[in-house]
């Protein structure tokens, strides 16, 4: 049966629009760089096997994985390469936490490493792409295959997001103010991590209402950046960890659930109309994970959340989803503090996707920031201690999911 | 490692240019595969599929394929590697003890792309794409001169392989029907078009349109669902470095690394004598010489040599191989259906007599950069 | 499955991209435009590698940027040839007019080998192990393409 996993390092590139002055294979080498680093008794000899990612339409390279081999440390080492979209990162954690729980023989410590260099390719493009290439679908919204420059808004993330987000503030009857509060909340937090690549020590609820629509309710200001960047987390099991770091984070709960696609609130096939706020695959994705972790009341028992949020209205959304607030109350709490870096449930404190977004990274570094929080070694640490935390990631054309719940504790719910 | 249960599998027709959609391929397939264990989809609470976006010619290809492939509502992933790769994914959640039964489904329609320019985005692109005088035909045909020069082998025992697995394709039914061919000779592999010289036509797996899926469960569920599972006893994978330049193209480094990782799981000391047969994902039909010595299962230089027929000393692709047929991302898992039928004593007209222990193998890069090996054991 | 219904949509979809070399190919490009051939050296196994390149896959060795350079020859040996009809593009595998030889070249003073195209050099006169020499674009631009080919010594 499956062995305990854990955490013991992570480490990130620096982010950055245009990180111009490397390649992606260089990039990467940097976040496996910073990953030794802050593990000093690990080697590269100590690594037994790699889980790595990205999306690939966006860097216009099929398996990076391929020629970068040299630069991640993985020459004659087993490899496998998962990708799911926006959730890439995260199913990358997964996918490391699997080869180490599945105990297959030689492989105990595994190096999990996602990247992004969004600047070399066009990712709008990219993103349509997902729309494009469902013929059924156009045909069914009566656009031709020449006309989807149209979807280019709507296909795109901002599009799909905007259809979201008005859903979701029909609910809970808010205003963009509310929206800009959160992205306030991300860009200052964003200030004080090294690797985080909008940094807004003094943005304003007013200067983000200033700036102009993209696709209502959405600003400029308060949309992600698209990023180059990457990361990289060592998992290993329960015994070695504990020569490999003072405190290594135990991975508790894994699940990454799809429910049914859908471009514009259609599903897939065309048949019917789905409310892309309500989000069936996170809820029971939240489910399992608290489930394999032995977590009754993950309001209480959580306290710290990186949720993937691109858009504001999502981090309002998923932590409600998730179950960390109740349904509509979330925007209360970011008003009154309790998601603050010294409030109750600190949520995003790295300035989250929001800030830095190199999209095949960020459901990875999610996880990873959690667990340098509950190490104690996060770039803006909050002042409490942090027990349990989760790190969470979407995906697909909002329909996949990834989370991991981590703690200091291991959860024996095998035993 | 604890044994894993195939409980379940489906392969459709491969074709070269299918008439039905890529969704109803994979629906037929998952379908076909849950079917064939007797349960239903609400059964299956993880599932791995294995596409690749530059095959799909879409970004997130994963995305759309969730209710077809089984993934609704489910813990789900995809492995953009083979299908064999993909079948390691649904291992592992398996071995967690997270998961029950998995799900495992791959493949793709290679009519719909222009397969070698899509090889090539895997190339280095700041130093080899550009130029484009690597890509995956050349660098077989460097790989192949290279194992001439070295052992001295002559052109027509690689021809060899080729014929017999064409020959044995002929015999399988799931075959692509271009590849069946009961009457082929070397002269013919010999004369037909040149690729990379010395590589020809019929030398190489030819991409088509298809997709396998299959079943896992552990020990005890494997027991329950079905009498005569098929064993996974044992699996090793490795890549190696990328630049042809740095390796030496004789020999496969990665197939030997993960043939003994392999080796070690299923306890076998001595596979020349202790494995019935083997399925291999030759993308080239040298690649099969190659990968049966880096396995051990014959000395390095003599694979030209070996029985490899389907009453021979070790069978090697009694159902066509690679050669027969090659979906991308779905031919590593269809290698592994084909030796768990053999296993089973389920492969009509192309059975390998008292088979025990198989071998099957998936690969993805230039020159089988990365390999995954499979140890399958039979029956109780 | 039994009915001929085939839906075609015609239109492209255009992405550009441009790829970032990174720091070490930059200063082997900056050389390819005075036609020259560099390498960098691991400092622990010593091999030299052509293109350059910032790890070591082997020691597992980052090379340092600013140190280890070696400047090579433009000469080198054929390892391994393929002769090749076809001509594959982004795009497409398409048949070329004539075959070209692709050899695999070692750089004198390296330790890898290059990919490249054999100029003015018959099929028939092909040797594993011949000495070559590196023909350069006139006016060399700073790309892989500076190198036309490889002719015989």
């Amino acid at each position: 049966m499956g062995r305990q996993v854990a955490i013991v390092s992570a480490g990130f590139s620096e982010h950055a629009s245009k990180r111009s002055d490397v390649n992606i294979a260089e990039l990467v080498s940097e976040a496996v760089e910073d990953c030794l680093k802050k593990a000093p008794s690990v080697s590269f000899e100590d690594i037994d096997a790699f889980a790595t990612g990205n999306m690939p339409g966006f860097e216009g390279s099929n398996l990076p994985e391929l020629w970068m081999a040299d630069w991640m440390g993985a020459r004659n080492k087993p490899l496998m390469r998962v990708t799911t979209g926006g959730t890439t990162g995260g199913s990358v954690g997964i996918a490391g936490y699997y080869t180490v729980t599945a105990g297959l023989p030689g492989i105990d410590t595994v190096l999990a490493i996602a990247f992004e260099q969004q600047s070399q390719g066009d990712t709008s493009v990219g993103l349509a792409n997902v729309a494009y290439g469902e013929v059924s679908l156009l045909n069914y919204l009566g656009l031709t295959y020449d006309q989807v420059g149209r979807l280019l808004s709507a296909g795109a993330a901002i599009g799909v997001a905007a259809y979201q987000a008005t859903n979701y503030m029909h609910k809970t009857k808010i205003v963009e103010e509310d929206l800009a509060r959160v992205v306030v909340q991300n860009r200052r937090n964003a200030a004080k991590t090294w690797w985080a690549h909008l940094k807004m020590p003094n943005l304003t609820i007013e200067q983000v209402l200033d700036t102009p629509y993209i696709s209502f309710p959405l600003r400029y200001g308060m949309v992600c950046p698209a990023s180059d960047g990457a990361c990289a987390v060592l998992f290993t099991t329960e015994e070695k960890a504990k020569n490999m770091c003072d405190i290594p984070v135990y991975v508790n709960g894994v699940a990454s659930v799809a429910h049914e696609t859908a471009i514009l609130g259609y599903s897939a096939s065309g048949s019917a109309q789905i409310d892309p706020s309500e989000q069936l695959g996170a809820m029971k994705t939240s489910e399992i994970c608290y489930q394999q972790a032995g977590i009754s009341f993950p309001r209480k028992e959580i306290d710290y959340a990186e949720v993937y949020s691109p858009f504001p209205n999502q981090e309002l959304m998923w932590v409600e989803k998730l179950g960390l607030f109740e349904e509509t109350t979330a925007p209360e709490m970011y008003k009154n503090g309790v998601t603050a870096l010294n409030g109750e449930l600190p949520i995003c404190c790295s300035g989250g996707v929001n800030s830095t977004n190199a999209i095949g990274a960020s459901a990875l570094e999610r996880p990873a920031v959690a667990a340098l929080q509950i190490m104690g070694k996060a770039s803006n640490q909050v002042p409490k201690t942090v027990h349990t935390a989760i790190g969470h990631g979407w995906g697909g054309s909002l329909n996949l999911c990834t989370m991991m719940v981590m703690s200091d504790e291991p959860q024996r719910k095998w035993r | 490692m604890d044994k894993v249960g195939i409980v379940g599998f489906y392969q459709v027709k491969l074709y070269s240019d299918a008439n039905y959609g890529r969704y109803e391929m994979i629906f037929e397939a998952v379908r076909g595969a849950i079917d064939s264990a007797g349960l239903k989809k609400k059964d299956i609470t993880t599932a791995i599929s294995c596409t690749n976006d530059y095959y799909d010619g879409r970004t997130i290809s994963n995305c759309y394929t969730v209710e077809v492939g089984g993934g609704y509502m489910a813990d789900e992933s995809k492995v953009e590697m083979d299908g064999a790769h993909a079948v390691l994914y649904g291992l592992m959640r398996i071995l967690s003890g997270n998961h029950k039964l998995s799900l495992v489904w791959g493949g793709s329609m290679a009519s719909c792309f222009p397969y070698h320019a899509a090889r090539l985005y895997e190339t280095d692109p700041t130093w080899e794409r550009p130029v484009a005088y690597v890509n995956d035909i050349t660098a077989a045909g460097f790989q192949m001169r290279a194992y001439l020069e070295k052992y001295g082998v002559s052109i027509e025992d690689i021809a060899k392989i080729a014929v017999k697995n064409r020959k044995n394709a002929s015999r399988n039914p799931l075959a692509l029907q271009e590849a069946q061919n009961a009457n082929i000779t070397v002269k013919d592999v010999l004369d037909s078009e040149i690729y990379a010289d010395p590589v020809t036509e019929l030398m190489v797996a030819q991409p088509c349109d298809g997709v396998a899926a299959l079943l896992l469960a552990p020990e005890k569920q494997a027991l329950k669902i079905t009498d005569n599972p098929v064993w996974i006893t044992g699996v090793g994978y490795n890549q190696e470095t990328y630049y042809l330049g740095d390796r030496d193209l004789t020999k496969s480094m990665s197939m030997e690394l993960a043939g003994k990782m392999a080796f070690d799981a299923a306890g076998i000391k001595d596979p020349k004598k202790e494995i019935d047969l083997a399925e291999f994902f030759e993308a080239y039909a040298h690649e099969e010489v190659i990968f049966s010595e880096a396995l051990g299962l014959v000395d390095m230089g003599e694979g030209t040599n070996l029985n490899s027929e389907i009453d021979g000393d070790i069978p090697i692709n009694p159902s066509g191989g690679a050669i027969g047929g090659n979906p991308p991302c779905g031919t590593g898992l269809i290698r592994i259906i084909e030796a768990a039928k053999q296993l089973k004593g389920e492969a009509d007209g192309y059975q390998v007599k008292d088979a025990k222990k198989a071998i099957a193998s998936g690969q993805i890069g230039m020159c089988a950069q990365n390999n995954i090996v499979y140890i399958l054991e039979g029956g109780n | 499955m039994t009915e001929k219904l085939v839906v075609t949509n015609k239109g492209f979809v255009r992405a550009d991209f441009s790829f970032w070399v990174g720091l070490y190919m930059d200063k082997f490009y900056d050389s390819f435009e005075n036609k020259k051939i560099i390498g960098n050296k691991c400092s622990k196994c010593g091999k030299v590698f052509v293109p350059p390149r910032k790890k070591c896959g082997k020691c597992n060795e980052t090379i340092p940027l600013d140190n280890n350079w070696v400047n090579l020859p433009n000469t080198g040996t054929l390892l391994n040839y393929t002769i090749t009809h076809y001509k594959v593009s982004d795009r497409a595998a398409r048949k070329a007019k004539k075959p070209q030889i692709i050899g695999m070249v070692q750089i004198d003073g390296s330790d890898t080998a290059i990919v490249y195209r054999l100029l003015n050099i018959d099929i028939e006169n092909v040797k594993i192990g011949m000495k070559l020499k590196i023909e350069w674009e006139e006016k060399p631009k700073g790309n892989p393409a500076d190198i036309k080919g490889f002719v015989q010594v």
